[in-house]
């Protein structure tokens, strides 16, 4: 078979994203985000995420299309996150690919979200894939996950025990009164900032029933109390040495992970992994460690249907089977599924 | 010379048919108010094996609970897409009333939460736009009513209907409001009395405004809850409410008119409906003039359904409508 065109479909949060892959080759990437109505009520609300997605799921495809420069019969199978994320969120982009699948005539393929965020790392380069370990951190997900195959192998051997990473910086810039999403707020006001002047607790560092699990929870009320303590601090200063503290627990545990385990390559993918102190820190320390580090282009890590797409053209060339028909979108899925049967 | 596919997902039932030149070749139903995702593309594969070859789409746009219904919408666009061919949607209470021989008659859909969608159908047409209400005042309108459980839209009657409605019929909006930007709800203290009378006499002149006194008698009684909306500093709006034995009775909900359309209104009657709720009793009332046609709809989008009228009740002239909202 040539390298199969795979259509993905991601609906799982507030982005309503399609992507378009020939084999490991992006050639359309196309994403409409219901953030901004979000950003009122400081959160995601699901029920209007998945209104926004119905409203915008057909002009995305058609972007995508054009972006492609093909039709939609074009298209050999069709990939589309069915867990985990927000049901009504999911059932929008499985349905969606259902209709298109069965209109056509062409397999389906339901992925898993977070082994889809870090197979996007095969696109736009020929690298060999090879064992690694995955540090996937979002709004919605903080986890170390151990690949053998994007497709076949992907097993989560710590995962955050309270707040995701990102929730974590959400949290955080809703307490300095910044803008949300918080991430890219935080990390801009970081840059102004000094990362050592405040000493934030690592939460869950060296402890050993849980060496790659994170909790961000004690971290929120030592900045919360350090804020009342201290209301005259620096705001630039609390959010460097809050995003130090992150950024330093979540490299310290993937670096260890990819030691325990024996991997020398290092994925780390999802929103906050576009976080630039994050990519900083995880350049130096992965040298001085001897390991390689691969991050996709922030655009492909925050929610993207690319990534789908990546992860479906993976399973076709490995001839994976599709799934079944009426495949059920699950919002709490750990990755003992990564392909929908 | 047509086939159509029609879809519908609105109730608990998934629906689709296959419909050649005005004749149904195949319908095919299935009973499970959570799995429509599941079942809908088993049921259109099982319709391809008959008919593969379609023209248009047709698809059942509500009202009903949105978790089904955008199963069955998204589903069918995206096949049209798919196939290009075109799609239309139609009004899934109009195919319930096609299957009733009555001449007079109601139609209701389950929207949870102990409401209907519903249709009032007179001589096959419908007379009004689909509305949500309570379960118990739809059962007590005067025509027949047909609920969803002893009927249901059947796909096979879809093609045959009128209309091409291109936005899913949601009625509801979303359960979640932004909160109005840069105002703070605080409770009302003495030193708004004077700003809160002012305003009370500028809006409600010539229908009987509350005095200064009445509203500092009001502020000591007891088993009152009062609340003012401020915006940098100034008093923009208020609420007040008391407990009347087993019920709450909302006494005013008041917004300066520049600062109107901004949800203050909506965050008020948010704030004295969960007082309510925390004061265990079993219902809230409430007074709106009749003519108010901007607070109406923020009362029966938040439960509250008229009980009676109450002539003269704001001046010579002027009717209130009681409305109540049951909490238990």
């Amino acid at each position: 078979m040539t390298e199969p065109l795979v259509l993905g479909i991601e609906t799982s949060c507030d982005e309503t994203a399609i992507g378009i892959v020939r084999g490991r080759t992006l050639i359309a990437n196309v994403i409409s985000s219901s953030v901004e109505e979000h950003a009122r009520f400081g959160g995601v609300v699901p029920e209007i995420a998945s209104r926004a997605h119905l409203e915008s799921i057909q002009s995305v495809l058609s972007q995508a299309l054009i972006e492609a420069k093909i039709s939609l019969n074009d298209i050999d199978a069709f990939g589309v996150t069915a867990g985990p994320g927000l049901i009504g969120a999911l059932l929008v982009g499985v349905s969606s690919a259902s209709g298109l699948s069965l209109a056509l005539n062409k397999p389906l393929y339901g992925v898993n979200h977070l082994s889809a965020h870090l197979a996007v790392d095969v696109l736009g380069s020929d690298h060999e894939l090879k064992p690694s370990i995955g540090l996937l951190v979002s709004g919605g997900h903080s986890s170390i996950l151990k690949v053998g195959d994007f497709t076949s192998d992907v097993e989560v051997i710590g995962s955050t025990m309270d707040d995701a990473a990102g929730e974590a910086f959400d949290k955080i810039a809703r307490i300095l009164q910044l803008e949300f999403p918080g991430g890219p707020a935080i990390d801009r006001l970081a840059r102004e900032g000094d990362e050592t002047a405040i000493d934030f607790p690592r939460g869950l560092s060296n402890h050993l029933d849980h060496p790659y699990d994170f909790s961000f929870s004690g971290l929120k009320t030592a900045v919360s109390r350090y804020l009342q303590k201290v209301p005259a601090a620096k705001v630039a200063d609390v959010a460097a040495s809050f995003q130090e503290a992150v950024v330093d627990v979540l490299l310290e545990k993937s670096i260890s992970a990819a030691r325990a385990y024996g991997v020398d390559r290092l994925i780390i993918a999802g929103g906050v992994a576009a976080n630039s102190r994050l990519r900083q820190v995880a350049s130096e320390r992965t040298q001085r460690a001897g390991i390689e580090l691969r991050t996709p282009p922030t655009t492909l890590c925050t929610d993207n249907g690319a990534m789908v797409a990546a992860l479906t053209s993976l399973a076709v060339s490995s001839g994976a089977p599709a799934s079944a028909l009426g495949l059920a979108a699950q919002s709490s899925v750990g990755l003992e599924q990564v392909l929908w049967r | 010379m047509t086939t159509s596919l029609a879809i519908d997902t609105s109730t608990s039932r998934t629906t689709v048919a296959i419909v050649k030149n005005g004749v149904l070749l195949a319908q095919r139903d299935h009973d499970d108010p959570i799995a429509h995702g599941e079942i809908l593309p088993r049921l259109v594969a099982e319709l391809l094996q008959i008919e593969n070859s379609v023209d248009e789409v047709v698809i059942g746009m509500g009202p009903g609970p949105f978790t089904g219904l955008r199963v069955g919408i998204v589903f069918g666009q995206s096949f049209a897409l798919a196939r290009g061919i075109p799609w239309r949607g139609v009004c899934s209470l109009d195919s319930m009333a096609a299957q009733i021989k009555e001449n007079d008659c109601i139609v209701a859909i389950d929207a949870r939460r102990k409401e209907f969608f519903w249709a009032h159908y007179v001589d096959g047409l419908r007379v009004n736009e689909p509305q949500v209400a309570l379960t118990q005042v739809v059962d007590r309108m005067t025509a027949s009513i047909h609920k969803e459980g002893e009927i249901y839209p059947a796909a096979g009657n879809l093609p045959a209907l009128d209309g091409n409605i291109r936005e899913p019929l949601y009625i509801r909006r979303p359960d979640a409001y932004p909160m109005p930007k840069g105002v703070l709800f605080r409770p009302m203290n003495q030193m708004d009395l004077v700003v809160v009378s002012s305003l009370e006499k500028a809006i409600y002149a010539g229908e009987d405004p509350w005095s200064m006194a009445q509203f500092k008698e009001e502020l000591a009684a007891n088993d009152r809850y009062y609340l003012v909306a401020e915006k940098d500093g100034v008093v923009i709006g208020y609420c007040g409410a008391m407990l009347a034995g087993e019920v709450a009775d909302i006494l005013t909900i008041t917004v300066d008119p520049q600062n109107r359309r901004q949800g203050i209104g909506r965050e008020f009657l948010k704030r004295l409906i969960d007082w309510s709720r925390n004061k265990k009793v079993e219902a809230i009332m409430l007074e709106v003039r009749v003519g108010n046609d901007a607070a109406q709809p923020l009362y029966t989008s938040n439960g509250f359904y008229p009980l009676t009228t109450r002539k003269d009740y704001y001046g010579p002239g002027l009717t209130a409508l009681v409305m109540r909202k049951d909490l238990r």
